[in-house]
């Protein structure tokens, strides 16, 4: 038995299509029963996320009519046209595998490197073996997924560093505050950025935010949403005493906090650190602020920068996690026992050979 | 071993920790954003020359070797490369050696300055209250050393989230807050050692000498480094002057034990008798 994969995902349909091919979790189980009992496949994992529908199966019969007969299923599963062929692919060993481990390492993610599809994949996996849909062929490929996954995010630099604002937001409170449990946010001017910036630091532990805004309904609206509160906009400065961060993006022509105005107000904090993030253009908050102690000022580019290094340095590492997933797919199929379909029979091509159905 | 001493033995595993400290260097400019493992060989390396060192000592004097200035300080850095390699088998945290060997090669270089090393042909078995402060002063000294380490990476980190934030980000040092408390703890903890130290030391004193201070340049040096050091607390903990400052001074303070402990301990008449 081989393991094979037939899916689709956001490198190959739009979501108008994913969404119709998507698998609800409760439906999946009855889904794997019928590929078993249509004979297609003899052990099978299904994979549906946002971003991806894939089965993964095991099945006797020759590669390439177990690919079709999958194909044939997903379609029929939800009622839709045979035509709809290039959006889907289907790969058998050993890219199949190669394809599963890089799934599972986030090199087939939209956001490269991310972390969520491992846990994604890991509930896919759990829910046929306790479905008992799973067997030897998917057990093997599965568990050497998740150690494989495990490989690339401590032996590369695939997963380090953030690839969007809110992140390296966090990543440089984390870098200044001992911890974000307890730390108050301030938000001055209720924008898009600044408060996608609020809800991931309160995801990661911040425990209270303050909005405002010169409008203050504007302010009370987002303080709603992140179940803050909202002050009126002359007042923000009587917070400076208790705030730990200040995410500041209003639309002001000039600097609205500068050096004579933080001087005081620092020493209201007892030296604990500030955290000053500056989204706005033109820039709300005078560069010159940093050169205090204890003042760490980040401005828009600032923050791009970092995101375009992280994003620059997880495609620099692709070539090497990709080596990496060829090595340990070559490891499993050298270690499978005698009479299995992992062992290799013929010289396997590399992945970048993406093959579609015709 | 190939007719070494162990004095000459340890004298090689003070320059396997030199040239950490070069390595060290690297990694400082690479900004610590790799998990090292050479850094961690070369420790591992002159570790095991420094035991072999430190096991030879005790073979041919049948005896502990911790005895004098020489083999406590030994002893001491032994411990140190000891905790740092259990604590590198953490991957995360093995960039701890490049702060880790500058300190061992700086300490080593001490302790193979002359006149540290006396040797008396019978063991000496030193008194327990003398034992008892001599040890506890010398631990005083490890946690200034570690206060002083953790400034450095404090300063490092600070800087680097002022002007180089890309490499901030991307480092693996904790985060400056937890620096700086590590920082003013292990100040605090070495100064209520360098106390007890010194309340045995003037017991010992009172019942050797019958007075409880005596005009000795260690003493005067002792009272001065615990005064700079409860200064320094006090001016954190009523002031609130922490940071960068903070950190300048605690740096500040262990290169002064450092640079004047073995003049003062050649000068004192009842350290050097």
């Amino acid at each position: 038995m081989a393991v094979v994969v037939v899916g689709l995902s956001h490198n190959t349909a739009p979501v108008a299509i994913r969404e119709r091919l998507s698998f609800a979790e409760a439906a999946i189980p009855s889904a794997l029963a019928r590929l078993r009992a249509q004979s297609l496949a003899e052990e099978s994992v299904i994979l549906s996320t946002c971003n991806r529908v894939e089965i993964y199966a095991a099945a006797p019969r020759d590669p390439q009519r177990t690919l079709a007969a999958l194909r044939d299923f997903l379609l029929s599963y939800h009622g839709l046209d045979p035509n709809l062929t290039p959006e889907l692919y289907g790969w058998h060993e050993p890219q199949s595998l190669e394809h599963l481990f890089r799934v599972a390492s986030g090199l087939d993610s939209m956001m490269l490197g991310e972390t969520e599809i491992l846990g994604q994949l890991k509930r896919a996996y759990a829910l046929a073996l306790e479905h008992h849909h799973t067997g030897r062929q998917l057990n093997r490929a599965f568990q050497r997924a998740f150690n494989v996954a495990k490989q690339i995010r401590t032996e590369t630099s695939i997963q380090r560093g953030s690839i969007s604002v809110g992140s390296v937001v966090v990543d440089l409170a984390e870098k200044i505050f001992s911890s974000l449990s307890g730390r108050a946010v301030l938000v001055i001017g209720a924008g898009d950025i600044s408060g996608k910036t609020a809800r991931a630091l309160l995801s990661r532990g911040a425990s209270e935010v303050i909005v405002t805004n010169r409008s203050f309904d504007r302010a009370a609206e987002l303080a709603a949403e992140l179940e803050g509160k909202a002050i009126p906009f002359d007042d923000w400065v009587g917070e400076f005493g208790r705030i730990d961060i200040a995410v500041s993006s209003t639309s002001a022509p000039h600097y609205i906090l500068d050096r004579p105005r933080l001087e005081p107000l620092m020493r209201l904090r007892r030296q604990r650190p500030l955290l000053l993030i500056d989204i706005a253009v033109p820039r709300d908050i005078d560069p010159d602020v940093n050169q205090m102690d204890d003042v760490f000022l980040y401005n828009i580019d600032d923050l791009q920068t970092i995101t375009e290094a992280a994003l620059r340095q997880r495609r620099e590492e692709i070539a090497l996690c990709n080596e990496l997933i060829r090595g340990r797919v070559q490891g499993l199929l050298d270690t499978a026992p005698e009479n299995s379909a992992l062992r290799p029979t013929t010289p396997r091509p590399r992945l970048d050979n993406r093959t579609t159905f015709p | 071993m190939f007719g070494f001493t162990d004095r000459n033995l340890f004298a090689v595993a003070v320059g396997v920790y030199g040239i950490s400290t070069l390595y060290a260097i690297l990694l400082w400019r690479k900004g610590f954003r790799t998990d090292n493992r050479v850094i961690y060989i070369l420790l591992l390396a002159a570790m095991g020359l420094q035991t072999i060192a430190m096991i030879k000592r005790g073979f041919s004097l049948s005896r502990c070797p911790v005895n004098n200035l020489f083999e406590a300080t030994m002893f001491s850095m032994w411990a140190i490369v000891a905790a740092y390699l259990v604590i590198g088998l953490v991957r995360r945290l093995r960039f701890l050696g490049a702060f880790a060997a500058p300190v061992l090669f700086c300490v080593g270089v001490f302790a193979l300055m002359p006149g540290l090393d006396t040797q008396d042909p019978v063991p000496r078995f030193i008194p327990t209250m003398t034992s008892l402060h001599a040890a506890l002063v010398m631990l005083s000294y490890g946690a200034f050393g570690l206060g002083a380490i953790t400034a450095v990476m404090y300063l490092t980190q600070e800087r680097d989230l002022k002007h180089d934030k890309l490499r901030a980000v991307l480092s693996l040092f904790p985060p400056i807050q937890r620096l700086e408390t590590v920082t003013w703890q292990s100040l605090a903890v070495g100064l209520a050692l360098l106390s007890a130290g010194m309340v045995f030391g003037t017991i010992w004193l009172k019942h050797e000498r019958g007075v409880f201070f005596l005009v000795d340049a260690k003493i005067l040096w002792a009272i001065f480094v615990w005064l700079a050091y409860a200064i320094l607390l006090l001016r954190r903990w009523q002031f609130h002057s922490g940071g960068r400052w903070f950190a300048w001074w605690a740096i500040g303070g262990f290169c002064f034990v450092l640079l004047t402990f073995a003049g003062f301990n050649q000068l004192s008449g009842i350290h050097n008798p």
